[in-house]
């Protein structure tokens, strides 16, 4: 019995291993396809507006940023990525790729990882409730409302918001950040398509395992409905809206672009955008290795919570 | 982490202003945008400035120079209460310092130019100093196994091979070299000849107080291109973040690299401690795109009259989130309102000023003012490739170009189409901007002789001109489509338009790669030489390709000219060839640019450079 144990441990310690070595490998490869994509799209990092540089010039600033030869770039590149010193910027001379992320993504986290709690807090009740009352007026209120959540574009939503809260009421400031009162708008804004698709996924599950045996079962058994529905279905559906999360999480973190720009918001997100739009090499190589860093890891986290709640993953792997 | 993000910012400013994509760079010799001038010009002080109201040079850090009858030869006298927000003296040396480093390969940008077109011997000075960062380049590839480019070669074979009297050619193709060392050896003399090489160039520290000048042609503008970023002074300072290769003043490819952070308020290292101006204002903080804080600098001459103690700079990505900004009294001034809805904005402006009773209404915006800015939006016409994507040119026949200006209701296009209050543009420079000159009239709109130039040119059948491309831009789909359909309508042309994002957009420019494209230019300095120049043969900007030697001569015969009425009738004269006659490119506006303060701001003033000195400001709230 205890060699048994000692041996799950030891295959499951190799299993993560296993999903570590693979998340690097995933992060080298999306590294060499973006520099070959940032090779080859037409385009100089060096030009500002309409003005030509002179070739001569261009060489001095391509040999300055070590660029003036692709493989030594691809491989210095690489090199100070691994010691997380992702080099200069090429479009703001005065700062390093290193001290943009610093600036712009603990705002990105901070905000995305509220929005992905308000996602679960609000989304999941919801879509608990429109399942156990399926087919009732609740549910199809919510199965509308959720259709636009999905729908109606966040510049839109995001709009709105300012408007009411912050030029009407003036509840909260008009954009900006730096204090507490700079989150919540812009947090509820990213969140509304979130709260959509969470609760769609879990009123999917809900319905799914409502109709399971083991759930009769339990019924049978002279279980309360309370304890049915959020003891021993509720986990079970919770499940799919979980795989979910991972890249919700990642998303949420990096790809707040619309929000950031409505709120004004100085998170990753814009950097994404501008760093292709300005062809900054450095920058646009540090914010696609750092979203698919997070991606990779919020996919692991996930996958271990999956194993913790359903044990037969962990066996199945 | 949480914390750093979510800090509270200091007290609020006397000024808050919002500058929609916030500050490029604070390096006075790299910037190119008007909004990084902006804050630079306000942090430094140069040789001259502009006065706010008429945009006239004035004297600032120096007396006026006395200048030689022949006008090459000027001298500045530093002003003796000229000093740096640390205390120290602004030196005739920090001038040198300041243009040298600009000059230098590694830093050196878009304004290289106004050294090496003006300043004697600084053309020579910067060629010599980047064939050598190329060949130092090609060598240090070698030294790691890659291939140099041929232009390196040559150069590697001229500068390090030549002197030994070597078979150049076969020895660089044989292997086993120490290329290393070779490179090593070279940087070595290099370093040591740039002094004197730069020693010919026309500027000079002559004591501390003065500096002299030698410029290539007199220069009637040189007190505008001596207020601009690129030509002004830099703290002694800066010297300790020099990057060294052993104790050489270069990088190992023979280039001159600060440590970027030197434009940081309160950066530390080596000694150096934060950035030092001698500007109204210092920089007191700095937060990546987010703000960026100006205050008096205590031991500028002025610093006892300035009003507005501290000035924040705000940066929204969204200008109608900063409209509802200022409409809350959250900022005090908008620089940029360049939003979709800006012919109501203009409309609004002009309601609150206009003494023509259709235009006036009572919702009118007084604190709203429009800004006719130096620049000019224009169409590039290919006039070089006989076919472009597989299709026949038809533009390099200027006929047909003319054709299509005569074919383009420009002022449709501004007054109807896009009603943001800019200014039909006939020319390309502006009129009434520069003291002295009169830019042509340009072409009229006129359908007949349009269709009867296209006969001309053997257009009969219009559609034998093939499908016309246009390349835009997203920020210009909405005028671009009004000039195809005009050229539709008016011409019976098949036309397409192809939008595209900048930087593919410049590409295409520069490889010649479009029959139409999209261009604006914004001047450099109060000539008309900073529009008529790029359209010389072989000019760096010249997208169109147009080479016409009577228009070169016009331009270079101006360059020596130092009677100014008559350099005004030779530029005067360039240009009616280039709109009126050649029409390489088809001017259609002069921008306009919306800017609001609140009532209680004075003394900014709406001017054409955007250039509002915050230092002449007060705040009566």
């Amino acid at each position: 019995m205890i060699r048994r144990i000692a041996m799950q441990r030891r295959s499951r310690f190799k299993a993560g291993c296993a999903r570590l070595a693979g998340g690097a490998a995933t992060l080298l490869s999306v590294y060499a396809l973006t520099f070959v994509m940032v090779v080859l799209i037409p385009g100089n990092p060096f030009q500002s507006g309409e003005r030509n540089l002179a070739p001569e010039t261009e060489a001095a600033l391509r040999a300055r940023y070590h660029m003036e030869d692709n493989w030594r770039f691809f491989f210095e590149y690489l090199a100070g990525a691994a010691r997380l010193d992702f080099g200069p910027s090429f479009s703001y001379a005065d700062w390093t790729c290193g001290q943009i992320l610093a600036a712009s993504l603990p705002v990105s986290m901070i905000l995305g990882g509220l929005a992905i709690l308000i996602a679960v807090g609000v989304g999941t009740p919801i879509g608990v409730i429109a399942a156990v009352r399926r087919g009732g007026a609740f549910d199809a209120t919510a199965r509308a409302a959720l259709l636009a959540g999905i729908s109606v574009p966040t510049f839109v939503t995001g709009s709105l918001l300012l408007i009411v809260f912050s030029v009407q009421l003036q509840w909260f400031p008009i954009g900006g950040w730096g204090t507490l009162w700079h989150l919540p708008l812009p947090a509820i804004a990213l969140s509304i398509p979130f709260i959509a698709y969470i609760a769609r996924l879990t009123r999917v599950g809900m319905l799914d395992v409502l109709g399971s045996d083991f759930l009769r079962t339990a019924v049978a058994k002279g279980a309360p409905p309370g304890v049915v529905i959020w003891r021993h279905a509720f986990p079970v559906a919770f499940l799919p809206v979980l795989s979910y999360l991972g890249p919700a999480t990642a998303q949420a973190m990096t790809g707040s672009f619309v929000v950031e720009k409505v709120f004004g918001v100085p998170g990753l997100g814009q950097h994404f955008v501008n760093a292709a739009l300005n062809r900054d090499v450095g920058l646009i190589l540090a914010t696609v290795l750092v979203f698919s860093a997070i991606l990779i890891a919020a996919n692991l986290i996930v996958d271990a919570l999956y194993a913790w709640l359903d044990p037969r993953i962990s066996a199945a792997a | 982490m949480a914390g750093a993000a979510l800090t509270g910012g200091p007290p609020r400013a006397d000024l808050t202003y919002v500058n929609p994509s916030g500050v490029h760079t604070l390096d006075p010799a790299r910037m190119s945008w008007t909004q990084d001038f902006r804050v630079a010009l306000n942090l430094w002080e140069g040789l001259s400035t502009w006065d706010p109201r008429t945009l006239e040079p004035i004297p600032a850090a120096a007396h006026a120079p006395e200048i030689s009858d022949d006008g090459l030869v000027l001298t500045f006298s530093i002003r003796d209460d000229a000093r740096w927000s640390n205390g120290d003296r602004v030196t005739a040396q920090d001038f040198v310092r300041g243009w040298r480093r600009a000059m230098e390969p590694g830093t050196a940008a878009d304004y290289l130019f106004f050294f090496t077109e003006h300043i004697a011997g600084a053309g020579q000075y910067v060629d010599w100093r980047n064939k050598h960062v190329a060949a130092l380049t090609g060598l240090r590839k070698l030294a790691r196994g890659t291939k140099p480019s041929d232009n390196e070669r040559r150069l590697i074979e001229e500068f390090a091979l030549a002197r030994d009297g070597r078979n150049s050619v076969a020895w660089l193709d044989a292997p086993q070299h120490d290329w290393g060392k070779l490179a090593d050896e070279l940087l070595i003399r290099h370093a040591a000849e740039a002094e004197t090489r730069f020693a010919e160039v026309g500027v000079a520290a002559l004591d501390d107080r003065t500096l002299g000048l030698r410029l290539t042609h007199p220069c009637t503008y040189l007190a505008d291109l001596t207020a601009s970023p690129v030509m002004l002074p830099i703290h002694e300072s800066i010297e300790r973040l020099r990057m060294r290769e052993g104790d050489l003043p270069f990088t190992a490819e023979g280039l001159v690299v600060f440590d970027p952070q030197w434009t940081k308020p309160s950066y530390s290292r080596h000694g150096y401690d934060g950035l030092i101006t001698n500007g109204p204002y210092r920089l007191s903080d700095w937060v990546f795109r987010q703000r960026l804080r100006m205050e008096v600098n205590p031991h500028n001459r002025a610093a006892g009259s300035i009003q507005c103690r501290s000035v924040e700079m705000l940066k929204f990505a969204n200008v109608s989130a900063s409209l509802m900004a200022y409409e809350a009294g959250v900022v005090d001034f908008l620089t940029d309102l360049s939003v979709p809805y800006g012919h109501e904005l203009a409309r609004l402006a002009r309601a609150a000023t206009s003494t023509d009773p259709d235009r006036h209404s009572s919702d009118g915006r007084a604190d709203f003012r429009i800004c006719t800015v130096l620049a000019t939006y224009f169409l590039n016409f290919n006039c070089v490739r006989a076919e472009v994507n597989g299709r026949p040119n038809p533009f390099t026949d200027a006929r047909v170009r003319r054709a299509f200006t005569l074919a383009t209701d420009r002022a449709a296009l501004v007054e109807r189409v896009l009603a943001r209050g800019d200014r039909i543009a006939g020319s390309m420079v502006p009129p009434d901007s520069i003291p002295g000159y009169t830019p042509p009239m340009g072409l009229p709109f006129d359908v007949d002789k349009a269709r009867a130039l296209l006969a001309e040119a053997g257009y009969d059948d219009p559609a034998a001109l093939g499908p016309i491309e246009i390349l835009g831009t997203f920020n210009d789909e909405r005028l671009v489509q009004a000039v195809a359909r005009m050229w539709r309508e008016v011409l019976g042309v098949r036309v397409e338009i192809r939008t595209q994002e900048t930087k593919t957009l410049a590409k295409d420019k520069i490889d010649a790669n479009f029959l139409v494209a999209r261009g604006n230019w914004y001047a450099d300095y109060n000539d008309p030489t900073t529009f008529l120049n790029c359209q010389t043969t072989g000019d760096g900007n010249n997208d169109t390709g147009y080479s016409n030697r009577e228009y070169d001569a016009l331009l270079s015969a101006a360059k020596s000219e130092t009677d100014p009425a008559r350099r005004a009738r030779l530029l005067r004269e360039a240009e009616s060839i280039l709109v009126e006659r050649d029409c390489p490119v088809l001017p259609i506006l002069h921008y306009a640019q919306i800017i609001a303060a609140k009532p209680y701001v004075r003394g900014l003033h709406a001017n054409a450079r955007l250039w509002f000195p915050f230092q002449y400001v007060s705040i009566d709230r």
